[in-house]
């Protein structure tokens, strides 16, 4: 069975009077241990597909099941809940709280859970090291240079432990070198912590990192494929 | 991190914005204690005043004096167990020093009335037995540096010297009172010196104890009937009320301090209701973070409305110390003509004010909070 699942997913917007159809009709399934590129032109999509397997969406029609869960039954509660246990969220813009420092913009997720104080701090220690950063835990973002504070936003993404991570564009504010380096850590979060990873991107060179492509155009999906280059 | 640190995090992440907003605070807590604590005066009276004590005074002003025939009248009213009178001197020990309340009273009944005010029995003895002795408060002894058995010249606008310069007394002693801060401890002396010198047999006012204080009212209501039509009428009341009576004629300081209070606390409102929706709009994606991690609309506007009420009540908190620090000190080292009173309800009223204002202005960005759709904030900014 899928990990994830979007079953005939539609999804329209209202602007006013003008009725935006985003996705139609869409169906995709992502195995466990996957790490899928969404790529397309701007406008097809992808981001809303990002937003509905996140938990952050409904879709108009249609249902999207994660390790079981059909997301459209959940209450807002429960779907927050959900989203703290089995999502870690990587942006383009890496979106850490600027009052905080980085070993506390990791700590902010765990303040859901029921861990101690000192738990809480081992824990984000720990993903700190994973992303290579365990020496700036004092460090505020204003301190850190762009790809280091994407480091810092993909600890606070595994910081909780889930199993799915969802990164909208995460080198798309980065130059390559740190793009690359990004992209590694994301290839090695996927080969050895095993997290299922659905990133959006425009650039073909992040996507040769993935394991499977998926290219959406108008809301529909038009190419699903393994990337043949996957290291 | 735990939560309460990330609120102070939160709040503290503009400290120049969040630190002139809480000073602003703090003053108008300040502010508070401070005009409550006078204005609480005006509208109780002296707290520790006895009820069980009433005064008469003359039914016109306080100016006017009653004979001193009305003593016995009274006396034998029922329920009136004890009579003493005092009279406004209205004495000055130096030049421009016109704050020092002087009475002349009866020697013989006045520590009966006033049974908490404490004088050594030889003092006592030598007060009743000498015409020229004063017994002054401790406070008054230390302001000029007076000792025991010193010559006090004492001059009156209200009743000059007949022979020319000033009236003369023997300091035999001093009093003081187990109402510690809260009593109006004049400069004392013997009445018939005052009397003798001038040759008439009136008093300003008469205090007396009562049976019991449930009839404070019908005794005061019996007292004023007796002299009823006469040519010195008379007024009578509880202490408390008579105080707060002469307050009052300085104007009506509980409206007074009530429109302060008022203006004060509404700009206040909205000082810091524009730092916390400033501070919601800036912090509108990293709200929108907070929910996309997980964290719940209701939890999200719990976090806002907690910061506005840490805001508000650690401002008052500061405030509410302040202020009780002031008036205590106030209370204990001006005299006691200065009407300040420290009541704990103050405090309790400015702690509810800090809470209610922070639920007002945290309650408008912590409904925005929970209305806040995630995905329309991250794309908005």
């Amino acid at each position: 069975m899928s990990l994830v699942s979007l079953q005939s997913v539609s999804k329209t917007y209202t602007k006013g009077r003008e009725r935006v159809d985003v996705l139609s009709d869409l169906s995709l399934d992502i195995e466990k241990n996957d790490f899928v590129a969404l790529m397309g032109p701007s406008g097809s999509g992808k981001t809303t597909v990002l937003n509905l397997i996140g938990g952050l969406d409904h879709p108009t029609s249609g249902d999207v099941v994660v390790d079981g869960a059909s997301l459209k039954s959940l209450s807002p509660g429960k779907l927050a809940r959900w989203r703290s246990q089995n999502i870690g969220f990587v942006f383009q813009f890496y979106n850490l709280l600027p009052a905080l420092t980085a070993q506390r913009n990791i700590e902010l997720p765990l303040l859901l859970t029921k861990l101690r104080g000192k738990e809480r701090k081992q824990n984000a220690l720990t993903a700190l090291d994973i992303v290579g950063l365990g020496d700036r835990s004092k460090h505020k973002p204003s301190q850190l240079s762009g790809g280091q504070q994407q480091r810092v936003a993909i600890a606070r993404a595994i910081v909780a432990d889930p199993s799915i991570l969802v990164c909208d564009e995460p080198t798309g504010d980065l130059d390559r070198a740190n793009a690359e380096e990004i992209l590694d850590l994301l290839q090695t979060l996927n080969q050895k912590h095993e997290k299922t990873i659905v990133m959006v991107t425009h650039d073909p060179k992040a996507a040769d990192h993935a394991k499977t492509t998926v290219y959406l155009d108008k809301g529909q999906l038009t190419v699903q494929e393994p990337v043949s280059s996957a290291s | 991190m735990g939560r309460i640190q990330f609120l102070l995090r939160c709040m503290f992440r503009h400290k120049l914005r969040t630190t002139l907003t809480m000073l602003s605070l703090v003053t108008a807590f300040l502010l508070f204690v401070m005009l409550r604590s006078v204005a609480v005066v005006f509208e109780t009276g002296w707290v520790n005043f006895e009820e069980v004590r009433l005064t008469t005074q003359s039914k016109y002003s306080m100016i006017e004096l009653l004979p001193l025939s009305h003593q016995d009248t009274i006396l034998s009213i029922d329920g009136v167990v004890d009579i003493t009178h005092a009279s406004w001197f209205g004495g000055i020990f130096e030049e421009g020093e016109t704050g020092d309340a002087t009475f002349a009273v009866d020697p013989e009944s006045y520590f009966d009335v006033y049974s908490e005010y404490v004088v050594d029995p030889d003092q006592l003895d030598e007060f009743k037995t000498t015409r020229t002795a004063a017994l002054a408060p401790q406070s008054l002894i230390d302001k000029y540096g007076w000792e025991i058995g010193q010559k006090i010249p004492v001059i009156s606008p209200i009743f000059p010297n007949p022979a020319g310069g000033p009236f003369v007394f023997d300091l035999v002693g001093s009093y003081s009172s187990t109402n510690e801060g809260n009593d109006f401890l004049a400069f004392l002396f013997h009445y018939e010196y005052l009397t003798d010198t001038f040759a008439f047999g009136r008093v300003g006012w008469y205090m007396l104890t009562i049976d019991d204080p449930e009839r404070a009212d019908e005794i005061a209501r019996e007292i004023d009937s007796r002299f009823e039509n006469s040519s010195d009428e008379t007024r009578s009341m509880t202490e408390s009320e008579s105080f707060r009576q002469f307050a009052s004629q300085i104007g009506d300081i509980s409206l007074m301090v009530t429109g302060i209070l008022s203006a004060v606390f509404f700009t206040m409102i909205l000082l810091t209701a524009n730092t916390m929706v400033q501070g919601y709009r800036e912090r509108i994606p990293e709200l929108a973070v907070m929910k996309t991690l997980g964290f719940s609309n209701s939890s999200v506007s719990a976090y806002i409305l907690a910061e506005a009420m840490l805001m508000c009540s650690l401002s008052a908190a500061v405030g509410i110390g302040i202020g009780t620090l002031v008036v205590l000190g106030v209370q204990e080292y001006m005299p006691p003509m200065i009407p300040i009173y420290f009541d704990p309800v103050t405090c309790i009223w400015a702690g509810a004010i800090a809470v209610g204002l922070g639920v007002f202005v945290g309650s408008a960005p912590a409904i925005n909070a929970n209305r806040l759709v995630i995905v329309d904030a991250l794309q908005a900014h």
